[in-house]
């Protein structure tokens, strides 16, 4: 068995774990995060975009609704490559409590969430598309957040301070030498074979998984349940601006506009298992419905993809539901030492991505005091490598690179304007990355064809360059249609079903997929 | 007026209006825009998998009207689609298409399947490869749409369907269609083959990566937009052995010729096109269609004819319509639909066959529309091609099978009516 030492292991690759290997990478402690699949794959990377103001909490968490607000500011800088300064409203539509918008005003200012009221007259100049009948409009501070380049951000920070990454390491066993625990066991999925890892400390930043993962460290009871919320993509940025309906916080009450599309979520419903998201019909239309709500006309509009995410709502047996220092800000701390008497061993979970800095900062807080290091948090001061050019996202960011290099640099994905050497490159350094895993790194077949012609030439290009033989690369186009199928069969309507016909008429037609040779007949 | 107008410029909408024009109809063909011929490969398919390979094509497709009876061969049967597919051979003539109706041949795709059909551009031809057999397949560097180390490496490990093994092997070649130009779309690179100096640039390029061993050659379905003939038979004599296109992605340049080729015969045969003239509607007085309303412009305008022949396409086109409820409908003369699923209409498995994919407009042995209880529900209109209800095409790979065949009957109906 492969063996590893260090000082912390962080465990899950989402926003929050990237963010706690950032910050104690940065506090000076070795670090190694180990992350069951791809990072972003969770929660972090199946949430509608969307970086709080803060005013969605300001009436039912005021605490929150503040903390959102700082982190929001705090992320627009040091993140600035992952987030869309677009802007939000809180609007009053006729399904809404009218009373609510006083209250709502009220405790932006209580809570120091920026907030201006406007006439209806201006939101309906900024967003055309908007209900007409809307009667109260507030511009807020939202945006939009690629969590995947959040996630990247902090990586790529961390490993500047020397940190690692290792992604498809599945953890199998924590240890533990008497109430310390001192490691984990981790399976590697791509290159088989089980990776020992030593450390001082294990940090479990595993998100909706978190409780399995306290359960393998002996420290029972640890309650995440997954809220099931369904989402959906909509061909085009059907608003500009973050559309928030002023009312108490619901089901499908806000669209967010991110990179070329916008995102109508959310529903929230209780589910056994994180590893089992079904996308339900009933839901799909709740949500298309809500969109109407906001956007007359939305049903007409062509929806791309759907997909659901778990949030992590923790509950902990062992604490009262009214002790905030064990359950705050929406977050979730466990001080296994206090809870379950084992030391080196910590869990965060809860929370939202607006605020996984602050989460993270929290989490390596503890750590340092259980260690008696007094090393202060700098996360929040210094600029993540990948938004030095301090830049926010605009949507146009593709386009005008490629102006610079159309000539050079086929286009292979045209919705996305992904390039050959965008795949090579990624390939080259990471010849076992599927193509979803290019999808979460460079939003490889996510616009309107879904693939219908990028997928293809993805798989030339990665046997071409060598990263996969013709076995693997068919079988790597067959996993990637029948995944983005996932989050097709369940929105198909309207134009999006005339794009499904002509790619079945692609793949299963002209090039006839279906009956490429399959694995087991090479080598022959 | 016309005697006939035929909605849709795909393969069913060409061939009935040809088939019309040349039996002496005034023919008028609306269509939205250009037709979904050019979007498709260039073969003509019959019938390729039961969900088994089919070897020949008649025979299946007896065996298929027999046991299934909402499948559009029901009414054509081997015999309809023989009348058909040769008379349609016969318009194109052997300089564009070759092959047998009686046995499928299974021609290497863009990714190195074997794909089954019967008819293709002589161009495909030499593509129906024997055991033994070493095949070069050439990649141009700058065509993002054909990858040759994976067709070869695909195609070096399936048994062919007429048993042994062929080997094969990638070749790059950098050709240079437009200066400074890394991304060359197929279309481009054919359009510039039609000029015979940069056709030559373009054998020699290849000749220098070829060596003895190789016994045939596969190139990207680039050979020309104009005159393959020449382009395909010049290339061949430079490199002196035989040479094979193979189909690309859409837009697809075998796909352009045919849909050329057909509008010439098309017009030649008085045919009137009306593009841009999406029918949105009809007037009509009980079974019968007195008019066309096509959004033209920005407005509505009547178009009258005796006698419609309608062939908007599938679901690919906009044919039919499911909306954001789940509703399916055929959104001009609001016609039955067949194989109507009921939620979800498709499902889960990607894979798997879609009950949706089978919706569509039944019909009787005359190409009229009918109801469930099989009684036509118009006198004067007939429905060709994608619209018909009970064939997942794509997948068994009957497409041009089903559209050539439904679109002589429905003429011939038209025809024999003779009023």
């Amino acid at each position: 068995m492969k063996s590893l030492e260090t000082d912390v292991i962080v465990i899950g690759g989402g926003a929050t774990g990237s963010g706690v290997l950032r910050d104690a990478a940065m506090r000076g402690y070795r670090a190694i995060l180990v992350e069951r699949v791809d990072l972003g794959q969770g929660t972090t990377g199946r949430f509608h975009g969307l970086l709080h103001s803060g005013g969605r909490y300001v009436v039912t968490d005021p605490r929150s609704a503040t903390e959102c607000a700082q982190e929001t500011a705090i992320l627009s800088k040091i993140a600035a490559d992952a987030v869309e300064q677009t802007g939000g409203l809180f609007v009053t539509t006729p399904a809404d409590d009218p009373e609510y918008a006083d209250k709502f005003a009220a405790a932006c200012l209580a809570t120091d969430v920026p907030v201006q009221e406007i006439a209806v007259a201006e939101a309906l100049r900024r967003e055309p598309r908007l209900n007409p009948k809307i009667s109260r409009a507030f511009a807020v501070n939202d945006g939009s957040v690629d969590a995947w380049k959040l996630i990247w951000g902090n990586v790529h920070s961390a490993m500047e301070y020397g940190a690692q990454v290792l992604t498809y390491h599945w953890v199998t066993q924590v240890l533990r030498d008497g109430d310390r625990v001192c490691g984990v066991v981790c399976r590697d999925d791509v290159h088989g074979g089980e990776v020992r890892i030593d450390a001082d400390f294990v940090i479990n930043a595993g998100g909706v998984w978190a409780g399995q993962i306290a359960d393998m460290a002996g420290c029972p009871d640890v309650q995440v349940v997954p809220g099931r919320g369904v989402m959906i993509a909509m061909n085009h940025r059907l608003v500009n601006t973050v559309v928030n309906r002023c009312d108490p916080p619901g089901d499908g009450d806000i669209i967010v506009p991110i990179h070329t599309v916008c995102v109508i979520g959310t529903t929230d419903t209780k589910v056994d298992s994180p590893d089992d998201l079904p996308i339900p019909r009933d839901e799909v239309q709740q949500m298309l419905d809500a969109g109407e709500v906001l956007v007359p006309g939305f049903r007409q509009s062509r929806a791309l993809h759907a997909w659901a995410g778990a949030r992590p709502l923790v509950k902990d047996t062992r604490v009262a539901a009214d002790d905030t220092r064990h359950m705050s800000r929406g977050m979730a701390a466990f001080d296994h030492l206090e809870r379950d008497g084992v030391r080196g061993f910590l869990t965060i979970s809860g929370g939202k991505a607006t605020t996984f800095r602050l989460m993270a900062q929290v989490v390596v807080d503890q750590m340092c005091e259980q260690r008696g290091d007094t090393r202060p948090c700098r996360t929040g001061d210094e600029v993540m490598p990948t938004a030095r050019e301090g830049r926010n996202y605009t949507v146009g960011h593709r386009l005008a690179d490629r102006e610079g290099d159309r000539l050079d640099d086929p286009l292979i994905c045209e919705c996305e304007l992904v390039t050959r050497s965008m795949i090579e490159e990624h390939l080259t350094e990471t010849p076992t990355a599927s193509f979803d895993d290019i999808r979460r790194q460079m939003r490889l077949g996510m616009g309107p064809c879904q693939g219908g012609f990028c997928s293809m030439r993805a798989t030339g290009i990665g046997h071409e360059i060598g990263a996969l033989d013709a076995a693997r690369a068919n079988d790597r186009l067959r996993l990637f249609l029948t995944n983005r199928w996932i989050g097709l069969h369940t929105i198909l309507h309207g134009d999006q079903v005339h794009q499904t016909v002509l790619d079945k008429w692609i793949f299963d037609g002209t090039l006839d997929v279906e009956h490429l040779p399959q694995a087991q007949e090479a080598g022959q | 007026m016309s005697d006939v107008v035929v909605v849709g410029a795909g393969l069913a909408g060409l061939t009935a209006a040809i088939r019309l024009a040349r039996a002496g109809r005034a023919v008028t063909l609306l269509s939205a825009g250009v037709g979904g011929l050019q979007l498709s490969q260039g073969t003509v398919d019959l019938l390729g998998y039961t969900p088994d390979r089919v070897h020949h094509p008649l025979d299946a497709i007896d065996r298929t009207a027999d046991a299934d009876h909402a499948h559009p061969y029901h009414h054509l049967r081997a015999d309809g689609v023989r009348h058909a597919v040769e008379w349609f051979a016969e318009v194109l003539g052997p300089g564009e298409l070759v092959g047998s109706l009686q046995t499928n041949v299974h021609l290497p795709t863009a990714v190195g399947a074997l794909r089954p059909t019967a008819l293709m551009p002589p161009s495909m031809a030499a593509g129906d490869l024997r055991d033994g057999a070493n095949v070069a397949i050439i990649g141009l560097r700058r065509l993002k749409d054909l990858y040759p180390d994976l067709i070869a490496d695909n195609l070096s490990r399936t048994d062919l369907p007429s048993g042994g093994r062929v080997n094969a092997r990638g070749v790059h070649v950098d050709f240079v269609v437009r200066d400074g130009e890394s991304d060359s779309s197929g279309l481009v690179t054919a359009r510039a083959l039609d000029d015979s100096s940069t056709l030559l640039r373009f054998a020699d390029a290849m000749a220098r990566e070829l060596t003895d061993d190789d016994h045939v050659v596969g190139v990207p379905a680039v050979l020309g937009l104009v005159d393959t003939q020449t382009v395909w038979s010049t290339l061949q004599t430079r490199l002196g052995r035989p040479v094979f296109e193979i189909p690309l992605p859409p837009p697809s340049v075998p796909g352009i010729r045919m849909n050329a080729s057909l509008t010439a015969h098309a017009k030649a045969a008085g045919v009137r096109f009306v593009m841009g003239g999406r029918v949105v509607g009809a007037t009509r007085e009980g079974t019968r269609i007195t008019g066309l309303q096509t959004d033209t412009a920005g407005r509505l305008r009547l178009t009258r004819s005796p006698w419609i022949v309608f062939a908007p396409g599938g679901f690919e086109s906009g044919a039919i319509d499911v909306d954001s409820y789940g509703a399916i409908r055929e959104p001009v003369f609001d016609l039955p639909l067949a194989h109507v699923p009921s939620d979800p209409v498709v499902s889960a498995d990607y894979w798997a066959d879609h009950p949706l994919f089978r919706t569509g407009v039944a019909v009787d042995h005359s190409m009229r529309p009918v109801d469930p209880t099989g009684a036509a529900v118009l006198d004067n209109l007939v429905v060709a091609g994608g619209l018909i209800a009970g064939a997942t095409r794509w997948r068994e790979k009957s497409g041009e099978g089903i559209a050539i065949a439904t679109a002589v009957r429905a003429a011939d109906t038209i025809i024999e009516d003779g009023s």
